[in-house]
């Protein structure tokens, strides 16, 4: 594969008008590459999620480039709400529509600012090097958008056994807010999806996010999120995982300044063979800020869960409020979970904690639903419902709340 | 209704029901006296088909083998055990909950399951009836309830499920006067010629209220004793220990 792969970064540079030190970033992000390969479980991050074996298992080659001139018509997918979009193809930006919204508010625009970084993460420098280019969203300061943004990122047909590098960023100036939903509508074969985000929410400013994992699809996927919150600004983030075959979602979230917050909720619901990872690092840099996280997982049949939650506490983060729980129902034996929580404290005046359980569904609520005229299997099916919808009602958006009980069958 | 005939049953070896007979016919209010680890809820759960307990002897129901049925097809054939200790469901919303029940027994019937409104129309109408408050109904199913709202919500289940055959296990524990009162309402108010009903309890302080038509005093695994309401009294004073 690597010949290939060095052919094909090739014909990126050759194809598209870089600038010098574009090409130079990318050329430094693609040598690092090249030199370390996909990361592996002898990486302490990756220890749960082999992504080097996953590809390689999953892929006899893989093409890294993309035809951005396929004609793509864009399907309906019916939202019951009023909503703002934008639409991507094959992680391109393709279309957008602010119609709710007043008109100079909101900008979106396409460059290839990339930072001037060789990353460590080696999936990093995959989507350095052959990204083509950078979609930013940016509120105006003081706007609060009113209606939802869905970012519906779509895979054009027969697409199959292709890279798809993709960033976006979103910047929320001062005093701005936003709902967003992430949002993949994939009917392709299967790919290799590699999805990064910058974030940076300004002062006083809210963003609530939802990334929406719920499509059954035979695609690999990496999600990466970096997110910066400023001074007294908030982040509800919430993820729906149970789609994909194999998704990493890794969400570094920084407190850089004073009374910011962030809650940080997810659920992962898996079937057959799936295997899903969320890795969060919240990283506490001033004093009064708060975290909460929780991650409720639900396993069947051959499936893998993972959850690993870092709390970093910076020596000047006095007065953290961090807090961390995750609860896992197995429900067979052949399924795994692993729960990594790590709290690393470096202030003396702080409260963190972190829990984590996993177990058996209880046979007493089973009887006690039963005796109530359910099935056994209905019962169960209430139960885990019912284990995940606690986490699904905390999300504050009352029509992506709907949506995520429709999209996810749980409605109890 | 319902007929035990030598009623057996060990758990891990250790025998609790020793031949226990009983027989309850159609209108009938059963209550089943005794003291701490004599088997009344072994009993219950037994005949509510909890698993998990070695069983000899006959139990029929409407002339039905009992013991071959499921858990969920006792409930369709209209046994209801109101639990000593009703089980938390979180995240289950008790109204969700309530519906979900009364149309899978009603969809194994073969019945008209019932619709919203319909479902909303009988839950006003009972938890009046049961001076029950209906906003607890849209919190989660048990959680953070009181255990008198719990009680009171395995009484509410009863009157929406309506049942041939009511099994109450120790559902006067720990209530508080007004709750008990309220539960006795509402047993009584769904008596009639057709239900039935067996009360387990280790007081007569609810049968005062319910007032059975016989009383059965079970003492290490077997009835020893049947009677009427004066069994009950006799009891009281007499205590369980010396009671032969």
């Amino acid at each position: 594969m690597q010949n290939e792969l060095k052919l094909n970064f090739d014909k990126i540079i050759s194809l598209n008008n870089f600038s010098d030190s574009q090409k130079k970033i990318k050329q430094e992000n693609f040598n690092n590459y090249f030199e370390k390969g996909l990361p592996n479980k002898r990486n302490e991050d990756w220890k749960f999620s082999d992504i080097n074996q996953i590809i390689s298992k999953n892929f006899d080659n893989l093409n890294f480039i993309v035809d951005q001139n396929k004609i793509f018509e864009e399907k309906d997918f019916p939202l019951e709400f009023e909503h703002n979009k934008i639409s991507f193809v094959d992680g391109k930006l393709y279309d957008f529509d602010f119609k709710h919204e007043a008109k100079d508010k909101i900008l979106v625009d396409q460059n290839l600012d990339l930072d001037d970084t060789v990353y460590q993460n080696t999936l990093l420098n995959l989507n350095s090097a052959f990204l083509t280019s950078v979609s930013k969203i940016t509120i105006k300061k003081g706007y609060n958008v009113k209606k939802p943004l869905i970012l519906f990122n779509y895979l054009s047909d027969g697409l199959k056994s292709s890279a798809i590098n993709s960033r976006v960023d979103i910047n929320l100036e001062d005093d701005s807010s936003l709902c967003v939903v992430n949002f993949l509508n994939e009917n392709s074969e299967k790919n290799f999806i590699n999805f990064r985000q910058k974030i940076k929410i300004g002062e006083n400013s809210i963003l609530k996010n939802y990334s929406l994992d719920s499509n059954t699809s035979e695609n690999i996927k990496y999600f990466n999120k970096d997110i910066n919150l400023s001074k007294n600004s908030h982040l509800e983030y919430f993820i729906l995982s149970e789609g994909s075959k194999f998704i990493k979602q890794d969400i570094n979230c920084n407190l850089d300044d004073e009374y910011g917050s962030i809650a940080l909720n997810g659920i992962i619901n898996l079937e057959n063979e799936k295997h899903h990872e969320i890795k969060t690092v919240i990283n506490h840099k001033k004093e009064n800020c708060k975290s909460y996280q929780l991650i409720k997982s639900v396993l069947n049949d051959k499936s893998k869960g993972i959850y690993q939650g870092k709390i970093f506490v910076s020596p000047e983060a006095q007065k953290t409020d961090g807090y961390q729980l995750s609860r896992a129902l197995l429900l067979n034996e052949s399924v795994e979970f692993n729960a990594k929580p790590e709290l690393e404290i470096y202030a003396d005046d702080v409260k963190c904690s972190h829990g984590s359980t996993s177990g058996n569904i209880d046979e007493n609520s089973i009887f006690y639903l039963m005796s109530r005229g359910l099935s056994y299997s209905e019962s169960k099916k209430l139960l885990t419902n019912g284990f995940l919808n606690e986490v699904i009602e905390k999300i504050s958006n009352e029509d992506v709340k709907k949506l995520v009980k429709k999209l996810s069958g749980i409605n109890v | 209704m319902l007929s035990i005939e030598n009623l057996k049953a060990k758990i891990d070896e250790k025998e609790i029901l020793k031949g226990l007979n009983l027989d309850i016919k159609p209108g009938e209010v059963h209550a089943i006296m005794g003291p701490n680890g004599s088997g009344k809820s072994t009993l219950s759960n037994i005949l509510s088909g909890k698993k998990g307990y070695e069983i000899n002897g006959k139990v029929t129901f409407d002339g039905e083998n009992l013991l071959e049925l499921e858990t969920e097809e006792r409930a369709h054939k209209g046994i209801f055990l109101a639990f000593q200790y009703p089980m938390e469901i979180p995240g289950v919303n008790t109204n969700t909950f309530l519906k979900t029940s009364i149309n899978a027994i009603k969809k194994a019937r073969g019945e008209k399951e019932l619709d919203a409104i319909e479902f909303l129309k009988l839950i006003k109408e009972k938890s009046a009836e049961l001076k029950f408050d209906e906003k607890i109904l849209n919190r989660q199913l048990n959680v953070g309830f009181s255990g008198g709202e719990k009680k009171k919500n395995e009484i509410l289940q009863m009157s929406i499920l309506n049942p041939k055959l009511s099994i109450l296990d120790e559902t006067d524990s720990g209530l508080d006067i007004d709750a008990l009162r309220i539960v006795s309402e509402g047993v009584n108010s769904l008596r009639n010629k057709n239900n039935s009903f067996l009360i387990i309890t280790h007081y007569q302080r609810l049968l005062d209220y319910i007032k059975p038509d016989f009383v059965h005093v079970l003492k290490n695994g077997q009835i020893i004793k049947s009677g009427d309401f004066e069994l009950a009294k006799e009891l009281e004073k007499v205590g369980y220990e010396d009671f032969n």
